[in-house]
């Protein structure tokens, strides 16, 4: 390098030796996207020629020669294009990239509780989406514990990380939550500018960036399940047209379920017992207004003493049943 | 700390390497080459920002860089035709012109930035930029016994 700076005499070179000495320039100081590499040497040496009484002469200066530092910096991002759907489970897709210009892990940390949340998920590890396939492979992606250290990455290098999280039971339909990666360097972070003498490349400083050395990004998930709502009434019939609960008035009681949120349910079933000091009206079993046999047959309904069964089966979100059946005050 | 130590070695060596080349031409030509590098720091004072150079114990990409070489003829004659040529150093790229000419073929040939062109790899060409830029070259048509002078160029770290 320091050689090859000294060949170039301007007025004796050949073009080929001037093209090799540009070229093991190149190759030298490799310049990235964050800047020329943690490390590197810029080496300056001028040459001069001149005529005198004993003819051309030719001198080079001293070279000069300076080490550049280290920056830390770092971009995360999140790779969902929107909101990530998901009922019980999921994996969320970021990408950490080192945007300083020397080698530098990162610690990561994934955090659910962000400030205005209608219900934070809980993250159960991070992993590196080694096969970059955007779902957690076990087994083949790399599983990290939640705030560990990533490996070293080059500058420029990018680490696709996989948060994963598991929604609450409780976590109502279409209820949204952010999840956030922090990603943070080793070495340290702070206000752009600040100095950590001797930590960086070569025992080089480092210096912290733009970036502050810290970067944050955040995914959206939403609760993806559908939620079943029964909801009962009752109207009652005298035996003298009017509404009393006297003896021998009928009580027809309606249940209304309503299928919310997203997706479908399945193995649906109502059930109801039949009150105390009630009888069951045989015959009176009804889904969406058409007559259900009580016998446990191929129908989807079944009623008696006992009470009565209904079978809804699978419904998607958004469907309403309404059965109904009645029962005689005795 | 430790790269001072290389500096000052280098410098060393570079001297050494100096004195040792003129030993077959010999006699009066006595013109010497001195380097140095600063590195340009805005300092804001009172609200109003300047421009100082300093030792450059920091360098980061984006800084901006003044490398400036003096010649010195110590000997008892002129010295004629005198032609500084400076390759940049390839971490670095030319801040601004200030009115030397350059080369951006690797010291081939030199010109006036605005007149140069660079091969694109589909063989048209295009105008030469500052990051084209991989010589710097001055011209000083004589310098007296005794005299000496300065010649610099900005760059900016890649």
């Amino acid at each position: 390098m320091f050689k090859g700076a000294q060949l170039n005499k301007s007025v004796t070179m050949t073009a080929a030796s001037l093209v090799a000495g540009v070229a093991s320039l190149a190759l030298a100081a490799p310049a990235m996207a964050a800047g020329v590499a943690a490390g590197s040497l810029i080496e300056n040496t001028a040459t001069a020629t001149y005529t005198a009484a004993a003819g051309t002469q030719t001198i080079d200066s001293n070279t000069v020669t300076l080490k550049v530092d280290e920056i830390l910096d770092v971009a995360t991002v999140s790779q969902e294009s929107g909101p990530v759907a998901a009922s019980t489970t999921a994996a969320l897709r970021f990408r950490v990239t080192n945007t300083g210009n020397g080698p530098e892990s990162f610690v990561l940390t994934a955090n659910p509780a962000v400030s205005g949340n209608a219900f934070d998920a809980t993250v159960t590890g991070l992993a590196i989406d080694t096969n970059g396939n955007g779902v957690f492979d076990a087994g083949v992606d790399t599983a990290l514990t939640n705030g560990a250290t990533s490996a070293v990455l080059a500058a420029d290098g990018p680490l696709d990380v996989l948060v994963l999280v598991t929604i609450p039971a409780n976590a109502a339909p279409n209820a949204t939550s952010r999840v956030e990666l922090i990603a943070t360097a080793t070495t340290g972070t702070g206000p752009a500018g600040t100095l950590f003498a001797g930590a960086g490349v070569g025992l080089g400083d480092a210096v912290v960036g733009a970036s502050t050395a810290r970067a944050t990004a955040q995914a959206v998930l939403t609760v993806d399940k559908a939620v079943v709502t029964l909801n009962k009434s009752a109207t009652v019939a005298d035996p003298f047209g009017g509404t009393r609960p006297v003896p021998n008035a009928v009580i027809t009681y309606r249940i209304v379920a309503d299928v919310t949120g997203t997706g479908s349910v399945s193995g649906l079933a109502v059930t109801d017992a039949i009150p105390t000091g009630t009888a069951f009206l045989p015959g009176s079993l009804t889904l969406e207004g058409t007559g259900l046999t009580d016998a446990a047959d191929s129908d989807a309904g079944q009623g008696g003493a006992s009470g009565i069964a209904v079978q809804l089966g699978t419904l998607a979100a958004g469907a309403q049943r309404t059965v109904t059946f009645q029962v005689r005050i005795n | 700390m430790s790269h001072r130590h290389l500096l000052s070695a280098l410098a060393a060596i570079a001297l050494a390497a100096g004195a040792s080349v003129p030993a077959a031409a010999q006699a009066a030509p006595a013109v010497s080459l001195t380097s140095e590098v600063k590195v340009v720091r805005q300092v804001t004072e009172n609200g109003t920002t300047r421009e100082v150079m300093e030792e450059p114990a920091k360098v980061l990409p984006g800084d901006r860089l003044l490398f400036a070489t003096r010649y010195n003829n110590s000997g008892s004659q002129p010295a004629t035709d005198f032609v500084v040529v400076n390759p940049l150093p390839a971490a670095v790229k030319l801040a601004r012109v200030d009115g030397f000419d350059v080369s951006v073929d690797g010291g081939k040939t030199f010109g006036a930035l605005a007149a140069l062109k660079v091969a694109r790899s589909d063989g048209t060409t295009r105008a030469a930029e500052l990051g084209d830029v991989t010589h710097v070259r001055w011209r000083v048509a004589s310098i007296a016994p005794g005299a000496s002078g300065n010649v610099s160029y900005f760059a900016e770290v890649r």
